[in-house]
């Protein structure tokens, strides 16, 4: 376990476009993105619903390959799969069948690790992340924020030097969502490895990150790129302060003008003036 | 907003505003709390042998219409004149076994079954699995097999006295065929609907695609097996029954038709019961296996409690 950042979790996206066909036509999903996580940087991605936010964390994982363009994890060509870069998907992806316990000793099991080690760092983990009196009940005994919490312990069991979370709280009520958030930020504090953080929820990637990347509606690419300068650790309080709501109004902003033009051109020309209805991809988080 | 929860502390936790309540309001809460809760298992108790006393209703509903039907040799449309009387079959299970001949047969039909039924689990769950995991495998093997289903395996009968050197070995191969497309039919089922994001967990998890099978699709696909099972032990039965009256010596199939031929009415009813009893064990069988094998299926929403 990297409890102090050995410089090792650096992401970098060269140039990255992808294609895919839709109805006998190419569409551009992503369009030559390029940038950097450096190690032991929490960055999130923020952007209208289809602007290939979460295509790019799957190019990260592997599970996607670009049509053109590279992905490099520490200098090393990503070309699949594997256990150095832990993910965290939106659904629920424990394994049914296997308690809590064994879903942590997942990655470590198919290492070879042997299991009395096994267990013991899937215990000082769940310990970690206050799940250790459900070791042994199985997924479909937890509720949804346990659920997700086991997900994050899974992924970090096999010491990843980075995390890959794709909407990861999307599935969560509010209230079980902002606790979640202060939990994952103790993570990351005490783990400080790089986080790739995808979501549409602005509150949500300000209070987690240190840079927020935006992204325009498709074709994907950065339309800006914000440095969250709150000061660590993060507590809820700080949602209230001046630099915290001056960040919600900019990111805000920036998004709805994507939104605006992904949703078509009609909407665009002021159409939406007289029903003075809130647009914009935070839902519930615009009015907390 | 929320207040400073410690690392872990789930959203569940106490209110922190709640004052706590005296120490002789908690005691007389507890206490009311702990006598709804009797209550409330006695409830569960009494529904419990509501529900143990309708299954014996059932079954004994079932013998004293036999028993009244043919006790009195009712006449109506069906005719219950030469039907034995519950009596009959009784003192025939005693008759029967003072020679070893009846349970002989009965051996011989579970020896087969479980040859047939076997073989069917040792071809039909790797088929099934490999089918679901590969498109190759899929498009080579599936139109043949979507062929060759529909053919009962009844209907099979004649070909495969052809087909086998000894009788034994063609009733085996009718009752593997009867159980065989449900097992795989259903494990292609399960491995096509598995959810995809568990495979993609297992891959960034570090699986090798050997580890893939062995730890995520077979147990995975587990549920869909054992539905497999369960139909294909009906259909395997089914089979055999009917394998045995044709071509059979021995066997219980065998018994029931000889009964029908020697005219022994008694003989014919204990036959049917036995191979209701037999199928009825099987499943119970593949039920209790099933819940041994997935434990975690006690607490799904969707399994059988």
């Amino acid at each position: 376990m990297n409890t102090h950042n050995s410089g090792s979790g650096r992401i970098e996206v060269r140039d990255v476009g992808v294609m895919f066909e839709s109805r006998g036509a190419a569409v551009i999903a992503v369009d030559g993105v390029s940038r950097t996580v450096e190690p032991g940087e929490f960055v999130s991605r923020i952007g209208p619903s289809g602007c290939g936010k979460s295509t790019l964390l799957n190019i990260v994982a592997g599970f996607v390959q670009p049509t053109s363009g590279e992905t490099l994890l520490d200098g090393k060509l990503i070309s699949r799969p594997g256990s150095d870069r832990g993910v965290v998907f939106q659904q629920y992806s424990l394994f049914p069948w296997l308690t809590v316990r064994k879903n942590v000793e997942f990655g470590l099991k198919m290492q070879g690790v042997p299991g009395s080690k096994r267990e013991t760092s899937a215990r000082t983990l769940l310990g970690l992340a206050g799940l250790l009196s459900f070791e042994n009940h199985y997924p479909d005994q937890l509720s949804g924020g346990m659920k997700q919490r086991v997900g994050i312990v899974r992924a970090l069991a096999t010491s990843p030097q980075v995390l890959l979370m794709d909407e990861p709280f999307g599935a969560l009520d509010a209230q079980t969502r902002v606790v979640m958030q202060e939990i994952l930020t103790n993570i990351w504090q005490k783990f400080r490895l790089s986080v790739l953080f995808v979501t549409h929820d602005i509150d949500e990637s300000i209070f987690l990150s240190d840079k927020i990347f935006v992204m325009t509606a498709r074709p994907g690419r950065i339309k800006a790129e914000i440095q969250v300068n709150l000061p660590r650790p993060r507590k809820p309080e700080m949602t209230t302060t001046p630099e915290f709501v001056e960040l919600t109004q900019r990111l805000r902003a920036l998004i709805r003008e994507e939104s605006l033009s992904a949703m078509g051109g009609e909407l665009k020309d002021g159409g939406l003036g007289g029903f003075g209805m809130e647009v914009g991809p935070s839902g519930v988080g615009a009015v907390m | 907003m929320a207040a400073v929860i410690p690392l872990g502390a789930s959203a569940a936790g106490a209110p922190a505003g709640a004052a706590p309540p005296p120490p002789a309001a908690a005691d007389l809460a507890a206490a009311t709390a702990a006598a709804r809760a009797r209550a409330w298992m006695w409830a569960r108790r009494r529904r419990a042998a509501g529900s143990g006393l309708l299954w014996a209703l059932s079954i004994v509903g079932l013998l004293a219409f036999w028993y009244v039907c043919t006790r009195y040799r009712l006449e109506f449309y069906m005719r219950f004149t030469n039907v034995p009387t519950p009596a009959d079959v009784l003192q025939k299970l005693v008759e029967v076994n003072h020679s070893t001949k009846f349970i002989t047969n009965v051996w011989i039909s579970v020896r087969r079954i479980l040859t047939g039924f076997g073989i069917a689990i040792l071809l039909a769950v790797p088929l099934g699995v490999l089918i679901g995991r590969y498109r190759t495998v899929r498009d080579l093997l599936m139109p043949a097999a979507e062929i060759l289903r529909p053919i009962p395996a009844i209907a099979w009968v004649p070909m495969s006295i052809m087909l086998w050197p000894t009788n034994e070995v063609s009733i085996v191969f009718i009752t593997f065929l009867g159980s065989f497309f449900p097992i795989l039919l259903n494990t292609v089922h399960g491995v096509t609907t598995l959810d995809p994001v568990l495979v993609r967990a297992a891959r960034c998890l570090g699986a090798s695609e050997a580890q893939l099978f062995r730890a995520v699709i077979l147990p995975g696909v587990m549920p869909q097996i054992f539905t497999g099972l369960a139909v294909g032990i009906g259909v395997a039965w089914v089979s055999l029954i009917a394998a045995e009256m044709i071509s059979g010596q021995f066997g219980v199939g065998y018994f029931t038709w000889e009964a029908y031929s020697l005219v022994n009415y008694a003989e014919i009813a204990l036959g049917m019961i036995t191979i209701g009893m037999l199928g009825l064990v099987c499943s119970g069988v593949i039920r209790v296996v099933g819940n041994l094998v997935m434990p975690w299926r006690a607490h799904s929403a969707g399994g059988n409690r």
